[in-house]
């Protein structure tokens, strides 16, 4: 399914960012609290730095044994009456949720916030087939009616007024709304609150999935995730093969940094333990659970330059860290995963081909792996993917033919010092105060945004010849 | 995709993968249920230490203890909290899943409540009792675990312990006491490796909940807002002499 805001290309969508005003308040607002909220979580946690470690390594020994922890939670979901299913592709998983909500003869379906579901553009597909999905998180809720995308891994519509999001509700709900943020609520309460009592299906994603107990885990901090997994007749989960983690030992390892690093809380309001269909005595619970295993290209960076990208826990602590994604928010990006990470996840999921642009919306400047809970290197991977876009010959030419000719003469010293001598020359007319402000042809490209520093008047490697004589002198 | 091709492909990716970091996976408790014994006991001995842990945790995300001395005092302190506020309908665990028989006491007061049936019950029983929930101001239940690290209560369902008593009542009252207080994430970590170790009681059911505070969102502007789906009050009782509770 394309990406309507693709069409466009991401100097232009970058650019539409940068020019709106409330965006760039709501940002530097949003991340800045982030930022703040996580220093002090773990200011506080002296145990902090060991844990982030920790939970690092159990990835990466998960990961070591990935077949033989997704064995044992596949045994122990059936084992607890739930069904598990398998999708190579966005497409598979697709096809095998509406299966299940063709089965169940569902109409509605109520679904907590999950990346996973956005990645394989689910929604859509359920539409289509006759399925209504009501996203219940008020973030999600917001950028459904608005018909928009999330913009931030866990707070989705961050770059919505409230004033914005009364009228959203006045039009859309027909109520007439006050924008105040406590009004605005309690309307979706009311309106969620039926849907919740009202809906066949249930979906979520999985924040992890435990495989020595069959044990799915859900975090939210609204209680939607809680509803949705003990409401409706029937309960899905899609969660990406990566998720899974051996033991409920691992489990509070991570549990003690995922809140503390995502919002700066100790733990989310909500982690809900899911293990399986209702059981008999209870009032509440699905009377099928189905938990849909993903791969979607994350297989495939098992052995790839991508694997570390594997570990990431969807925190959004480096989206909220990162110079770039700090000045032009998530939809800017153009695909479900914004910032740093969704670079990484991007080509993960869409190959190298799909980041060509984004590989570069990065300074490379390490905040993010300095945030990051488990210690991903994301500025490492998104060097490799520069170079990948580069030796697949899929960035544009001009930029290819510059560095070519570029790389080709600074193999050759005696070339590069009469270039030099020569740019010197050529360079006068642009020269303004002590930097060129604008050079000519698509070269321009350079100093639109940035002034470019002249050749100096005499070069390093003048200077340092001139040195050496006199030394021996 | 079935299981098998599925688990091929991962298992032929996985063979091509070289120079991964040395990584070692976290040890397990090996008789998870004797720890835990051997962690209660201890836990015993330093419970005032972790209740004012709790305590400390708890009113920082916005949840209020009261404290009791007898259990014959949690239906007065329940009274209390929903006249203030004018509740009028209440829904509670059953007496055996709660350790104290409040919901005659609670009627008797003016606050009529229903209590939860242990018994298995038709699709269409549970569904009217749900609705009877869901119209409900003020939800009482247990709490299996009280975190003092993160003030968070830890609440199992199961036969007379209905989900929706904690969810969807705008007000949640979690009766506990001394047994019910851990320290940390890692001895939840523990606990909960005890609770999946063999097979579960027959009362035990499908889902626990961590809940920490009130239902609360930030998604309009980053304005913190309570209540939004779950509770908008988080209330727990702690009870010094002791419930005649049914462990998980």
């Amino acid at each position: 399914m394309s990406e309507p805001s693709l069409d466009t290309p991401f100097r232009e969508r970058a650019g539409r960012a940068l020019r709106d005003s409330f965006l760039q308040e709501a940002l530097s607002i949003a991340t800045t609290k982030f930022i703040d909220l996580r220093r002090e979580a773990f200011a506080g946690f002296p145990g902090g730095d060991a844990l982030r470690d920790r939970a690092r390594e159990i990835k990466e020994a998960t990961l070591q044994r990935l077949d033989h922890h997704l064995e044992r939670l596949i045994d122990n979901v059936e084992a607890r009456g739930g069904h598990v299913h398998y999708a190579a592709t966005a497409d598979e998983a697709r096809r095998i949720v509406l299966d299940v909500a063709r089965r169940a003869g569902a109409r509605m379906a109520v679904k907590s916030k999950s990346m996973a579901t956005e990645e394989i553009h689910l929604n859509e597909a359920l539409a289509a087939a006759g399925v209504t999905p009501v996203e219940t998180d008020l973030g999600e809720y917001i950028i459904q009616l608005a018909h928009e995308r999330p913009s931030h891994i866990i707070a989705p519509a961050i770059h919505k007024t409230k004033g914005q999001v009364a009228e959203l509700f006045t039009r859309e709900l027909g109520r007439e709304a006050e924008p105040d943020p406590e009004v605005l609520t309690r309307i979706a309460r009311a309106e969620l609150r039926e849907k919740f009592l009202q809906a066949d299906l249930g979906i979520t994603g999985a924040n992890f999935g435990v495989a020595e107990t069959g044990t799915i885990v859900l975090v939210t901090n609204e209680g939607n995730g809680r509803m949705v997994t003990s409401l409706p007749r029937v309960h899905v989960a899609v969660m990406g093969v990566e998720k899974v983690i051996p033991s409920m030992t691992d489990l509070a390892v991570f549990l003690a940094i995922l809140a503390k690093s995502a919002t700066g809380q100790k733990l989310s309001v909500y982690t809900s333990l899911v293990d399986g269909p209702r059981r008999g005595g209870e009032l509440e619970g699905p009377e099928e659970f189905h938990l849909v295993l993903l791969d979607n290209g994350r297989v495939g960076q098992l052995a790839g330059p991508l694997r570390e990208a594997l570990a990431c826990l969807r925190c959004g602590a480096c989206l909220n860290v990162c110079p770039v994604y700090r000045q032009i928010g998530g939809h800017a990006y153009g695909h479900t995963y914004p910032g740093p990470i969704g670079i990484l996840l991007t080509a993960m999921l869409n190959g190298s081909e799909s980041v060509r642009e984004l590989a570069h919306a990065s300074s490379l400047c390490g905040a993010c792996a300095d945030a990051c809970p488990v210690r991903i290197d994301i500025p490492r991977m998104l060097i490799e993917l520069r170079r990948d876009v580069s030796e697949r010959r899929i960035a544009p030419w001009t930029e290819r033919a510059v560095f070519g000719l570029l790389g080709w003469l600074l193999q050759r010293p005696p070339l590069y010092r009469a270039a030099a001598r020569i740019g010197r020359v050529l360079q006068r007319p642009f020269v303004r105060g002590a930097v060129i402000r604008r050079v000519p042809l698509f070269l321009g490209e350079w100093t639109r945004t940035r002034d470019l520093p002249p050749i100096a008047a005499r070069t390093f490697q003048e200077r340092w010849a001139d040195l050496e004589r006199e030394g021996r002198r | 995709m079935d299981r098998a091709a599925f688990l091929a492909r991962i298992r032929a990716e996985m063979g091509r993968a070289t120079g991964l970091p040395a990584s070692r996976p976290t040890g397990r408790p090996a008789r998870p249920r004797e720890q835990l014994d051997v962690l209660r006991r201890e836990m015993a001995e330093r419970w005032p230490e972790s209740l004012a842990g709790f305590k400390r945790e708890f009113e920082r995300v916005g949840g209020v203890l009261h404290r009791v001395a007898d259990a014959r005092d949690v239906a007065p302190t329940i009274v209390a909290i929903a006249r203030e506020r004018g509740m009028q309908r209440a829904v509670a665990w059953h007496a055996d899943a709660l350790g104290v028989d409040v919901a005659p006491a609670l009627t008797a007061h003016g606050l009529p409540t229903t209590a939860a049936t242990d018994a298995e019950v038709d699709p269409r029983e549970r569904e009217r009792r749900r609705a009877v929930a869901a119209a409900a101001d003020l939800g009482v239940t247990g709490a299996d675990l009280a975190v003092a690290e993160t003030g968070t209560l830890v609440v199992v369902s199961g036969a007379g312990r209905p989900r929706s008593a904690s969810l969807l009542p705008t007000c949640h009252v979690a009766v506990f006491d001394r047994e019910a207080l851990v320290e940390s994430l890692v001895q939840v970590g523990l606990v909960l490796e005890a609770w999946h170790d063999g097979s579960p009681p027959p009362w035990r059911g499908a889902s626990i909940n961590f809940i920490t505070g009130p239902s609360r969102t930030a998604d309009i502007e980053l304005t913190l807002t309570r209540g939004v789906h779950g509770p908008r009050e988080v209330h727990a009782v702690f009870v010094e002499r002791g419930l005649s509770s049914r462990r998980a």
